[in-house]
């Protein structure tokens, strides 16, 4: 191995003074020529790793001969080229056209010199090439990159390109150079921001393709050509500017395909008059293709098809684009046929986009169709040109290019838990499926079939994060990563005394104590309302621990509504109605409700109807307790008459004896000028109306304690001034009768204008 | 094909006709030719429309490929109710003319606030020099 190594350190060392070749490793440079053994054996070992990262210098990617072989041809050509350039600048067209000549000696000749290789690719190879001194004036005096292939590799002929002929090289499809901008600067502002392409011969730029960089060839030609056809005489073509066609590209069509030139001496024998002459710059180039490269330097890719190799779907000679806007551009019939050895496409003429007189032009194709036979490739693109009709420029994306990506889209959508990484979207299509089932129940017809996305399900994994752990140090490392994060700030709580913060401090904190309990009681919400799809989804011996869970958890959230004081036989109202003023509150504790039992729901809603007032206060921006009432009333309508009247009481300020005189009723006032307020005591009135009919004969405690209660109700509401009253959010439709037992008529009249209780006066 | 059905992959928005709307204010249609993972989007003859009240004006741009991350929505043009719409075309010298005036008096608008506010002793900080997010 030392010695293989050894032999090859020779002979970079001979050519280490060739500035093409660039030497890898410090130790190599330092090394004089005549080292001796031990330097060498420890370079050795050295040499392992710098093998390691130059494989093209030492490893599997250089092969000593080649390399040394060609870049000694290279340095012959520096010397050929300056003279061989002087021909080509001089004398141009002719010259390549004498060079192509119509032998096929030749021919294949010229094949091999200007075919690029695909070691030629390896930019490092690319750039070795071009540091060459620059032959021949660029274009414009732009710079080389390795973009111009075709015109360095141009001046390289020989040894280099002794490989077969490759099916595509990618510098073949490379982009065209700009030109210099002339003054030709067209003040149509449609034009403004599109580049310029010249597709001129003498230039070189490489022909503009339609078909992306790394199109894999669609279809095998027939190799079978005229040789004459494929020697255009090379013209320099420099399109008009306008008037401007916009450019009618085919699907999957390489300008090789389109090589129906319209300028007669392109093809070197004259065309039928009925062509058109006028193209855009970028249609010509399509269409020329690569009769355009270099004047006589015929594009490789045609070659390509000569020994069977297919550059792009040749097939698809779009007559779309013959009919297309630009007009017609017939090709003559035999140098069509004798161009385009492979098979043209299949595809019917379009029965759109008719402009006048494409006649011949589709006879022809078909001719060219039924020549060359090849069909299945058009059948698929019948279907779907049928589908995308006036869409010539459709499918550019291809099938498999869309398989790629929604293969792609539906990976991201992996998940564990679903319904916990996509909440929103499960359940906005829970409820679709509910409202198509609730609708096939109802409906006869049949159910609209609606396409369900299956997401991939994924198993969880569980993970033990190991922090990483470096051996041979002493103790652990710890390394922070984004799985192992290292704590930045060691806060600690401090508690305050009472004494030292001010009053405004010491409302802020209990407020934000509050939210916090808001916070921490939602959470808790979340999980019990969660329960359901839990139990559904787990096994038989799991269910009684969740419901346990279930059950712990609603207690937990009952306390911390209520304000768990320990040793107090009733807890304060002051904690509950903190949390009433926060608006996320209110709304929780609606949720909270369905959850509790009957007798902790009622406790709540005692307190709601004591505090009242001050919670209707506290509410005026919000407006958010009307979301209590369904709730309650719920509620309402397990509660015993006991309850009810207590509640009636407690919601009116009613006094506790029927004896004591009435003050004026501001609690009962603002209830009733509020919406939720006024709605809530209709609601239980009717209630307490409910349980009276349901129960005549029963001269109970209850019920006698509800009709005094009433009538103390009564009193008070008639006495109130018909203040703005709320609307309120039903009326129940029994308080007539309740109010009918205890008023006369002329009161209740009275009664039910105030409250407005009859339909129709509003 | 229905492709991932419910969801906002653009699969199905191919070779129609869109609206896309960019970070920048730029309103952009044209065809969707092709997409990617990132909702990089390739569009086709593309127009970028200019709005200036109930005016715009269309400047044609060709061919557009917009990274994902710059678009702000994207929607497909119905082809049949495009023509009826009670905005009025103009040439884009106009259009770009009215853009103008508009900025111009917003601008005026802005230097008038910020020295009312210098005035009172007050100062806000111009939104360019705020960090973007």
């Amino acid at each position: 191995m030392l010695g293989k190594l050894r032999g090859r350190k020779n002979g970079i060392f001979t050519k280490s003074h060739n500035e093409d070749i660039t030497l890898i490793g410090k130790s190599l440079e330092d090394c004089p020529l005549d080292e001796d053994e031990d330097a060498f054996q420890g370079l050795g070992e050295e040499d392992e790793e710098i093998d390691q990262f130059n494989d093209d210098t030492f490893g599997s990617g250089a092969v000593d001969d080649d390399w040394q072989e060609a870049h000694e041809r290279l340095a012959e050509l520096e010397e050929k080229l300056p003279a061989a350039v002087n021909e080509q600048t001089g004398n141009g067209e002719r010259d390549e056209m004498d060079l192509l000549g119509d032998h096929e000696e030749n021919l294949a000749e010229s094949l091999s010199k200007m075919v690029i290789e695909n070691e030629l690719e390896d930019p490092a190879i690319m750039r070795a090439v071009q540091t060459r001194p620059v032959l021949q004036p660029q274009p414009g005096g732009l710079n080389s990159s390795i973009w111009d292939g075709s015109e360095v590799l141009r001046r390289i002929r020989g040894p280099l390109l002794a490989q077969e002929m490759p099916t595509v090289s990618v510098l073949e499809y490379a982009l065209p150079q700009r030109p210099p901008q002339g003054p030709e600067d067209d003040r149509d502002l449609s034009e403004r921001a599109l580049p310029r392409r010249s597709t001129s011969p003498i230039i070189g730029s490489p022909p503009v393709r339609a078909v992306p960089i790394g199109t894999p060839p669609k279809q095998m030609a027939v190799p079978s050509y005229n040789q004459q056809i494929l020697c255009p005489k090379p013209v320099h073509v420099r399109p008009p500017m306008p008037p401007r066609y916009p450019a009618p590209y085919g699907e999957r069509m390489s300008p090789n395909q389109l090589c129906n030139v319209p300028n007669s001496s392109l093809l070197g024998h004259p065309f039928p008059p009925s062509v058109p002459p006028v193209l855009s710059p970028l249609q010509r180039a399509q269409l020329l293709g690569g009769a355009q490269l270099q004047p006589g330097r015929m594009s490789p890719s045609q070659f390509a098809r000569v020994p069977g190799f297919v550059g792009s779907p040749l097939a698809a000679m779009n007559p779309k684009l013959l009919q297309g806007r630009v007009g017609q551009m017939l090709p003559p019939a035999p140098s069509f046929r004798a161009f385009f050895s492979a098979p043209p496409p299949a595809t019917p003429p379009p029965p759109q986009q008719h402009p006048p007189g494409p006649g011949p032009l589709v006879q022809n194709l078909r001719q060219h169709r039924n020549l060359n036979g090849a069909g299945d490739r058009g059948s698929h693109r019948n279907s779907h040109q049928d589908h995308l009709r006036k869409d010539p420029y459709a499918n550019l994306m291809l099938q498999r290019e869309k398989d790629w990506v929604s293969k792609i889209q539906m990976m991201q959508l992996q998940s564990t838990d679903p319904y916990l990484d996509d909440f929103y979207y499960q359940n906005y299509f829970e409820k679709l499926e509910k409202l198509s089932a609730a609708e096939e129940i109802q409906g006869d017809g049949p159910k609209k079939e609606r396409t369900k996305l299956i997401t991939p399900q994924v198993a969880k994994l569980e993970h033990a994060y190991k922090p990483v752990q470096f051996e041979g140090s002493l103790g652990k490392l710890t390394v922070s990563s984004v799985n192992n994060p290292r704590k930045m700030i060691d806060a600690v709580v401090t508690s305050r005394s009472e004494d030292d913060e001010t009053r405004e401090k010491q409302v802020r904190d209990k407020r934000r104590k509050t939210l916090v309990i808001i916070e921490k009681t939602y959470s808790l919400l979340l999980d019990v309302e969660d329960y359901e799809r839990r139990y559904l989804l787990s096994l038989e011996e799991d269910r009684p621990a969740l419901m346990d869970e279930r059950k712990h958890k609603i207690c937990s959230m009952y306390d911390n509504l209520r304000g768990k004081l320990p040793g107090q036989e009733r807890p304060s109202d002051d904690h509950f109605v903190q949390i009433m003023c926060i608006r996320k509150g209110k709304r929780m504790v609606a949720r909270i409700l369905p959850f509790l039992s009957t007798e902790q729901a009622a406790d709540i809603l005692m307190t709601t109807a004591r505090n009242l007032p001050f919670l209707i206060k506290k509410d005026a921006q919000d407006e958010v307790l009307p979301c209590l009432l369904s709730p309650f009333s719920h509620l309402l309508y397990h509660l015993p008459s006991v309850t009810v009247t207590s509640l009636l009481q407690q919601l009116m300020n009613l006094p506790q004896s029927a004896a004591a005189p009435a003050p004026s009723n501001p609690h009962l006032t603002t209830v009733l000028q509020n919406k939720f307020g006024l709605s809530l005591l209709l609601l239980v009135l009717s209630r307490g109306e409910d349980l009276q009919s349901s129960d005549p004969a029963a001269e109970s405690m209850e019920n006698n304690q509800w009709m005094q209660v009433m009538f103390m109700a009564t009193r008070e509401l008639l006495r109130i001034p018909q203040a703005a009253l709320a609307k309120p959010v039903s009326i129940p439709t029994n308080l007539v009768s309740l109010f009918s037992r205890y008023v006369d008529r002329q009161k209740l009249n009275l009664l039910e204008t105030k409250l407005q209780l009859v339909q129709g006066i509003r | 094909m229905n492709y991932m059905p419910g969801t906002a992959s653009l699969i199905e928005d191919i070779d129609k006709k869109h609206l896309v709307l960019l970070r920048d204010g730029r309103t952009l249609i044209g065809f969707l030719r092709s997409i990617d993972q990132f909702a990089n989007l390739v569009l086709h003859q593309t127009v970028e429309r200019i709005h200036v009240g109930k005016k715009y004006g269309d400047i044609p741009r060709g061919i557009f490929v917009v990274r994902g991350e710059n678009v702000v929505l994207l929607g497909e043009i119905d082809l049949e109710k495009e023509s009826d719409t009670p905005l009025q075309q103009v040439s884009i010298e106009e259009i770009l003319e009215e853009q103008r005036v508009e900025q111009q008096t917003k601008l005026e608008n802005e230097k008038i606030k910020v020295q009312a506010l210098k005035d009172r002793g007050l100062s806000i900080p111009r939104a360019d020099t705020l960090d973007e997010y």
